[in-house]
């Protein structure tokens, strides 16, 4: 994918909004309206792009958008689609914006019943891993080990990340995938296959966070693609719960956890045990997902 | 004219049906199950306009239902106690956004403890969520109501919740005219109402915005709500012309010379009614809106029959205060020159209202230290 | 006409206003700031090119804007396409990916359009000054472009009938196709150049002549004089030195040099004289003989290849004693072999052969011819440069020593910025240096053919190439799409950083100090 044609997409999202200098939300957001196009409808619940997307009569994107209350997101959106096509607009594209928060924690039950009924949209996860925008609190989608500010230092989240693509994969839904702002081509491709496609689509995107994170406002291309380097957040797709696929294989060989870890403030004073965990649990679950991915390729 | 002998819950759904929706979201909860599955009845047989879907709880329902009118669409939805509790964010957030929902809510008890009866408490607790709501007292109200619930709300861009009593009426049968489509899509035309969500163009509904800003917009509600009277009246003018029958906001039986009425609502005022011969000098004020609270009428009503005292039937109780009928009474009765006794009979959890208790009530004297409030357990 | 959603609630309820009133650029204390480092091929260019630049500009598909760039240090991109030996290429960092950008082959493509497309400036010379150049070869002509561009009147005096100094006389067609220089030739012309052939310095007139008429004086003579190596048998009327060899070669002057011929010498003169000997008719085996060993050759190691390629025989570490001469010609020569030690150049006699040959042609070099330097009457500054000042070099640097030149004059008249004059400094960009970790533009490639898809390869080592990733990555929109480049836009930059620590090119900084 050559950049030249990705820069000759027009442009969503208008300068001047208020995110975070090197906020990964706001290039995730960039990219999937960049690459969806024009005609389609953002259902938006809380979380940082409640506010990134300006206080009307402002609005920082060209599409239109509905907020809505935070649990909501994945029922709103089923609304929309029907209210949509009861209007006889088959081809406005509905996407359904959430936070971590929002798809993995308050808005798992909506976003289960859509998957269930497979609901025809986008499901859109940003995930900065913690409640950002109410500055900085733990959500299960908060790695194992990392500090927030509701378990700051000395204490650390105890659980693992939530595997919110194991639960989609488990609804067998038409389509799911990750990806991740450094990669933007492949999230690119992912969302076109996306749009093609009827159904419930679900779109796991890893928008690191520098405030958050305490990563360098610059780093943040960086530190997503570290994160997918060391299998930490691997890039992939499943369709209907059981054809998985790899898109871009993790290199942990070449790329260290601490390498990872050692840009963020979040980490840091991990200790031995506490590292030794992480890594086994990305291992773990990047073996299972290679097995996964090893078994439908050899069914092909 | 076309009778069925129908329950309450399903002259609501028939009235949905007549109606002609985009979309009905569906949760079921005691008492109201025999809504959705009406609705969902006239869905296999092709006889329901709109998509009927089955969400995984009340909260989704509204949410379902909030999506798809912001994107232009009809919508019902029904719950009950627990469920409308538990949409209750999503009840205030409907509202702010400007949404012509209708839903039916079927009184029952919010626990703890459970409890299936028909405490008021779980609609009137959403009283400051800026919904309107209007109550109704059989079946035949209950279909006429929920007809007019969509063009009021559509004209109002208010959502309306429209309630009665659960199982008295919900479960109870009546011969109830329920029309037919070609003659309530005459006086209910199409929807109309302008579309939130415009594919092609900005807008930014519903994002931050300052105090100012909702100061400006909570003001528009109201004053939009204050509406309502007027336009039931014309309404229901438009509806006697159809179908021969029409509704007053305030309903009144007063005989001559009678001083003192009970105010009842819901099914309560049909028992009211029944009694009404053996309670001497007493009257009966039946309220059907209790948001906007019909204070002018309610103020007419006192005043020109000159009434002193007032028994207001409360099947509810907001603990610490007392009945809530009774406190927006005396509220709205404050101004009066000479405003009359407003005297509680809380039947909190649904409790029967009994003749025995109307004529017990009817005897006080007055100096008994009880007179002002009655609980349902003292008879 | 936007719908309104809602009736009493109007625009302040629902937002239509782009955010973009908001100056986020007003949050900035870091500022990006494009940059300019060394690159390999800019550091090894003779010519101080700014090879990635132009390259950058091709790509985008600007090829006047390429022109501009290019011709800010060689104004006959097409003549050095064609000659130039790349010194650029050699350090090429895409060469540690996968395959070297072929800058050759798009500064010729350059030097093409620049033929096809030229357009007589309009703009009308605005004669201040009077300047003549003494010789026509590269170094001439290329002071001759860029005093003419600055509006100067230049008039070039050539000795021979021939324009072109090297390029006509001495380098050969397989490797300079004449029309090439024809057109460049006209190019000039038309920009006013004054050209007078068969105009002898020392003969025809002297320097004197030449102060009474014009403002200043640029010698660009050359090193015409050949150097010899006074063996016997030398002054045969079948030993010929590279030069006229050659000059008589590329004028099509019939010569007959028999069927075997050995040349002498190790430079590219050397070469040059072996592969147009063998073209030459009757020829049919052209032997080289070289003193020291094939590393140790300063022709250019491709040219030698191509020799050999074409059949020539290479002896290395030979040195002739001797011609024999026959009837005025030449029967054969006598070859001592030679080696190399701490203490020089060693000459074995007791180890030696005979080679029968018919003509021999000597490639010892050339010297510059000073005389003309002689009885100068009035104290005065003479501009020099190109061969006569450095000794044999390659056509770049007399390109560049042209130009130098050009400048030089100028600055008696004008005054010119520094910057003009001086060289980028630093350490080149090296391969490590380069972030290609985003993923969004590369692939690994092999040589295109195209050269506009050549310079996409092109990695822009320390130079700014349009590769959009500033652009790309920004999370705040806040660079801008400009004919192809990309500019920042400092009104909602908030100075994160993305944009430089991601280009992969070290073109951008963060400067302290915001708005």
């Amino acid at each position: 994918m050559r950049i030249a044609e990705l820069n000759r997409q027009d442009e969503m999202i208008y300068p001047g909004h208020n995110a975070c200098p090197g906020c990964g939300a706001a290039l995730a957001v960039r990219y999937l309206t960049k690459t969806l196009g024009k005609n389609i409808a953002l259902v938006l619940t809380a979380s940082c792009w409640s506010i990134i997307s300006g206080m009307p009569p402002l609005t920082a994107l060209k599409c239109p958008i509905l907020h809505c209350p935070f649990p909501s997101a994945g029922s709103v959106g089923s609304g929309v689609r029907r209210g949509l096509d009861a209007r006889g607009l088959y081809d406005t594209t509905v996407v359904v914006l959430a936070g971590d928060g929002g798809t993995f924690d308050i808005g798992l039950q909506a976003l289960s019943g859509a998957a269930q009924r497979n609901e025809d949209y986008i499901f859109v996860c940003y995930d900065n891993e913690a409640y950002m925008n109410t500055g900085m609190q733990t959500s299960s989608a908060t790695p194992f080990g990392a500090r927030t500010n509701t378990a700051p230092y000395p204490l650390y989240k105890e659980g693992e990340k939530k595997d919110i693509m194991q639960i989609m994969a488990a609804h067998t839904v038409p389509y799911a995938a990750t990806a991740t702002v450094a990669f933007p081509a492949d999230l690119e491709e992912k969302l076109k296959i996306a749009q093609s496609i009827r159904g419930f689509r679900f779109i796991h995107i890893l928008a690191p966070c520098p405030p958050g994170w305490g990563t360098e406002s610059a780093d943040t291309i960086e530190v997503s693609r570290l994160a997918v380097a060391t299998g930490f957040f691997p890039l992939y797709e499943v369709r209907n719960g059981n054809e998985w696929r790899l898109t871009v294989p993790a290199d942990m060989k070449s790329v260290s956890l601490s390498e990872y870890l050692g840009k963020q403030r979040r980490f840091k004073e991990m200790d031995d045990r506490r590292l030794k965990k992480l890594q086994h649990e990305i291992n773990r679950d990047y073996e299972r997902l290679l097995d996964k991915v090893a078994k439908f390729s050899a069914e092909v | 004219m076309a009778f069925q002998m129908i329950s309450g819950s399903q002259a609501a759904a028939t009235a949905v049906q007549r109606v002609g929706v985009d979309l009905v979201a569906a949760y079921p909860i005691t008492p109201q199950t025999a809504i959705v599955e009406t609705l969902a009845d006239f869905s296999a047989k092709g006889e329901l306009t709109g998509e009927f879907v089955s969400v995984e709880s009340e909260y989704a329902a509204l949410a379902c239902c909030n999506g798809a009118a912001a994107a232009g669409a009809r919508v019902f939805t029904a719950t009950a106690s627990h469920g409308l509790a538990y949409m209750h964010e999503m009840i205030h957030w409907c509202s702010g956004a400007r949404l012509p929902i209708v839903m039916v809510n079927v009184n029952r008890t919010i626990g703890a403890p459970w409890c299936l009866d028909p405490d008021q408490g779980d609609s009137l607790s959403q009283r400051d969520t800026g919904w309107l709501q209007l109550y109704c007292a059989n079946a035949q109200e209950v279909f006429d109501t929920v007809i007019q619930a969509f063009v009021i709300a559509e004209e109002l861009l208010l959502p309306c919740m429209v309630v009665f009593d659960g199982f008295y009426i919900s479960h109870t049968y009546e011969a109830v005219d329920v029309a037919d489509e070609d003659e309530v899509r005459k006086l209910v035309g199409p929807p109309v109402f302008a579309p939130q969500v415009i594919p092609g163009q900005p807008g930014n509904m519903h994002g931050l915005s300052t105090g100012e800003t909702q100061l400006k917009l909570v003001k528009d509600r109201h004053q939009e709500m204050l509406k309502l009277p007027r336009l039931f009246n014309e309404i229901n003018r438009a509806f006697e012309k159809q179908f021969g029958r029409s509704y007053n906001i305030v309903e009144t039986q007063i005989p001559v010379g009678a001083k003192r009425a009970i105010v009842a609502v819901g099914a309560t005022a049909e028992t009211v009614k029944w009694a009404l011969p053996v309670l001497a000098e007493t009257g009966l004020i039946q309220l059907r809106l209790f948001r906007p609270f019909p204070t002018a009428e309610i103020r007419q009503v006192i005043e020109e029959n000159e009434i002193t005292e007032l028994v207001v039937v409360d099947r509810n109780c907001s603990v610490g205060m007392g009945g809530i009928f009774a406190q927006e009474l005396r509220s709205a009765l404050y101004e009066l020159q000479r405003p009359p006794l407003v005297r509680s009979l809380i039947l909190a959890g649904g409790v029967d209202l009994t003749e025995k208790m109307l004529l017990e009530i009817l005897q006080s004297t007055g100096n008994e230290e009880n007179f002002a409030l009655r609980w349902g357990d003292e008879f | 006409m936007l719908q309104a959603p809602f009736k009493e609630t109007a625009a302040y309820a629902c937002g239509t206003a782009a955010i973009s009133v908001n100056k986020t650029g007003e949050w900035r204390f870091l500022t990006p700031e494009r940059q300019i480092r060394l690159s390999p091929c800019r550091q090894s260019c003779l010519l101080q090119g700014e090879v990635p630049s132009w390259l950058d500009a091709v790509k985008r598909d600007r090829w006047e804007e390429a022109w501009q760039i290019m011709s800010r240090n060689n104004p006959f991109p097409a003549l050095t396409g064609h000659v130039c030996f790349n010194p650029c290429q050699e350090n090429c960092n895409r060469d540690q990916l996968d395959q070297g950008i072929a800058i050759r082959d798009v500064e010729k493509a350059i030097g093409q359009w620049r033929l096809n497309n030229y357009q007589p400036s309009k703009a009308i010379i605005e004669v201040r000054k009077k300047i003549a150049l003494i010789g026509s070869g590269p170094a001439g002509l290329s002071c001759a472009f860029y005093l003419t561009q600055a509006g100067y009147a230049v008039t070039v005096f050539e000795r021979s009938a021939h324009i072109g100094g090297m390029l006509a006389l001495g380098i050969p067609e397989y490797r300079l196709p004449r029309k090439i220089l024809k057109g460049e030739l006209e190019i000039l012309s038309s920009e006013g150049v004054v050209f007078k052939t068969n105009s002898n310095l020392g003969s025809d007139f002297d320097l004197n002549d030449l102060f009474a008429e014009f403002d200043q004086v640029f010698l660009a003579t050359g090193a015409w004089i050949p150097r010899m190596s006074s063996i016997p048998g030398e002054e045969s009327k079948a030993v010929y030195n590279a030069l006229d060899f050659l000059s008589n070669y590329n004028t099509g002057v019939p010569q007959t040099l028999g069927s075997t011929v050995v040349v002498v010498g190790g430079g590219n003169a050397a070469i040059d004289s072996a592969r147009s000997a063998l073209r030459v008719n009757g020829v049919h085996h052209v032997t080289l003989l070289y003193r020291r060993s094939r590393l140790e050759m300063p022709a250019d190691q491709s040219e030698v290849e191509a020799a050999e390629r074409e059949g020539v025989e290479l002896i290395f570490n030979v040195l002739p004693r001797s011609i024999d001469p026959a009837d005025g010609r030449v029967k054969g020569v006598t070859v001592d072999h030679s080696r190399t030690d701490q203490n020089g150049l060693l000459v074995d006699s007791s180890n030696s052969f005979y080679r029968e040959c018919d003509s021999v042609i000597m490639a010892l070099g050339q010297i510059a011819d000073y005389s003309a330097l002689r009885n100068i009457k009035s104290a005065k500054t003479i501009f020099a440069g190109g061969d006569l000042t450095s000794g044999p070099s390659t056509v770049p640097e007399a390109i560049r020593a042209g130009r130098l030149a050009a400048m030089a004059i100028r600055s008696v008249y004008e005054n010119l910025p520094e910057a003009e004059l001086e060289m980028l400094s630093g350490e080149a960009v090296s391969f490590e240096e380069l972030n290609l970790a985003a993923e969004v533009n590369l692939e690994l490639q092999q040589k295109e053919s195209d050269p506009q898809r050549e310079a996409e390869r092109c990695l822009g080592c320390g130079t700014c190439n349009s590769c959009g990733i500033c652009y790309f990555f920004c999370p705040d929109v806040a660079v801008d799409q400009v004919n192809g480049k990309f500019e920042f836009n400092l009104d909602y930059c908030k100075g994160c950083g993305i944009c430089a620590k991601e280009c992969p090119s070290q073109a951008l900084v963060m400067k302290g100090g915001g708005m």
